[in-house]
């Protein structure tokens, strides 16, 4: 999958989750600048993108997510493996 | 005191530490939110806090190493817990601790969770970075009256202090009806800093109270 597609999937998960339809993924966005992300549409959040993607990320690669680049790096990852 | 020992949790204290997050997450209800909120029977929560502890995420009310124990004869009957809130530049630990719940929980649970998330969002407070979070703190009834948590409480801030020299404050979140908790801590000289109430009834049947607050204590350094 490409990484346009995956950031156009992701964005629309986190308009959905975080209930902000102004929300643009930038490659820096960190939870601290999301008003609704909170601890309950954190996980929320990480579900669907389990779901959406067809992936599973181990605790580890969770751990290492700080910012939205690390996410769709992620992504990217575990969708061609 | 003496025949009191406080120390750090170790890995063999992790079934009891599980216990005392149950018994504090109850407060003074019946209501297990780890169980309500996400479809679970309290074993199975006991089970997966036990797993979330084994993991050792470092910065969130769920590590090990954010636990103190007191011991008695040989066994446990105290444990808190307490962190300092993005230490070393740790992720925030609302994150830490979703990123445990949900690789422990499961997709079944978080897909319950998302039925029932709008029902506790009111309550749900942010930490204050480089603050001292005390979060778990509990007694086991028997050892309560006997000064134990003056001498928990100077523990816990010593060791933060430690962590970190400019440390400025410590905060709880405690939902309004842990009465007995409350004193305690006004005792040791907190404040109630801020308050935050939903006004969804049903929050009842998920959470201990539809109330909590932000009760604070600011150090001189």
């Amino acid at each position: 999958m490409e990484r346009t597609l995956i950031t156009e999937k992701l964005a629309a998960i986190f308009r959905n989750v975080f209930n902000d339809d102004a929300i643009i993924l930038r490659d820096d966005l960190t939870a601290n600048e999301v008003a609704n992300w909170d601890s309950l549409t954190h996980m929320l959040m990480i579900g669907e993108v389990e779901k959406v993607f067809s992936v599973r990320f181990k605790l580890k690669e969770l751990g290492k997510l700080e910012n939205v680049k690390n996410l769709v790096d992620l992504i990217e990852q575990k969708v061609k493996s | 005191m003496s025949e009191y020992l406080i120390r750090k949790a170790i890995v063999n204290d992790i079934p009891f530490l599980a216990d005392v997050v149950i018994a504090s997450e109850k407060g003074m209800s019946d209501r297990l939110s780890f169980a309500t909120l996400f479809n679970k029977t309290e074993a199975e929560v006991k089970d997966l806090i036990m797993l979330m502890l084994e993991e050792e995420t470092e910065g969130c009310e769920l590590s090990l190493s954010s636990f103190i124990i007191t011991e008695f004869e040989g066994r446990p009957i105290s444990g808190s817990g307490a962190w300092i809130e993005g230490l070393n530049g740790a992720l925030p630990s609302k994150i830490l601790k979703s990123n445990l719940i949900s690789y422990t929980f499961g997709e079944k649970s978080v897909r319950y969770l998302r039925t029932k998330a709008h029902i506790v969002q009111d309550v749900l407070i942010e930490r204050e970075p480089m603050t001292l979070q005390l979060e778990y703190f509990h007694i086991l009834n028997e050892h309560l009256g006997k000064g134990l948590d003056a001498d928990l409480m100077h523990r816990i801030e010593e060791n933060a202090r430690a962590q970190y020299p400019g440390l400025g404050k410590v905060q709880c979140q405690i939902f309004k009806n842990s009465v007995f908790s409350i004193k305690i801590l006004l005792r040791h000289g907190f404040r109630i800093a801020k308050s935050y109430k939903s006004a969804d009834e049903e929050i009842f049947d998920y959470l201990p109270y539809n109330e909590k607050l932000v009760m604070e204590k600011e150090f001189k350094n």
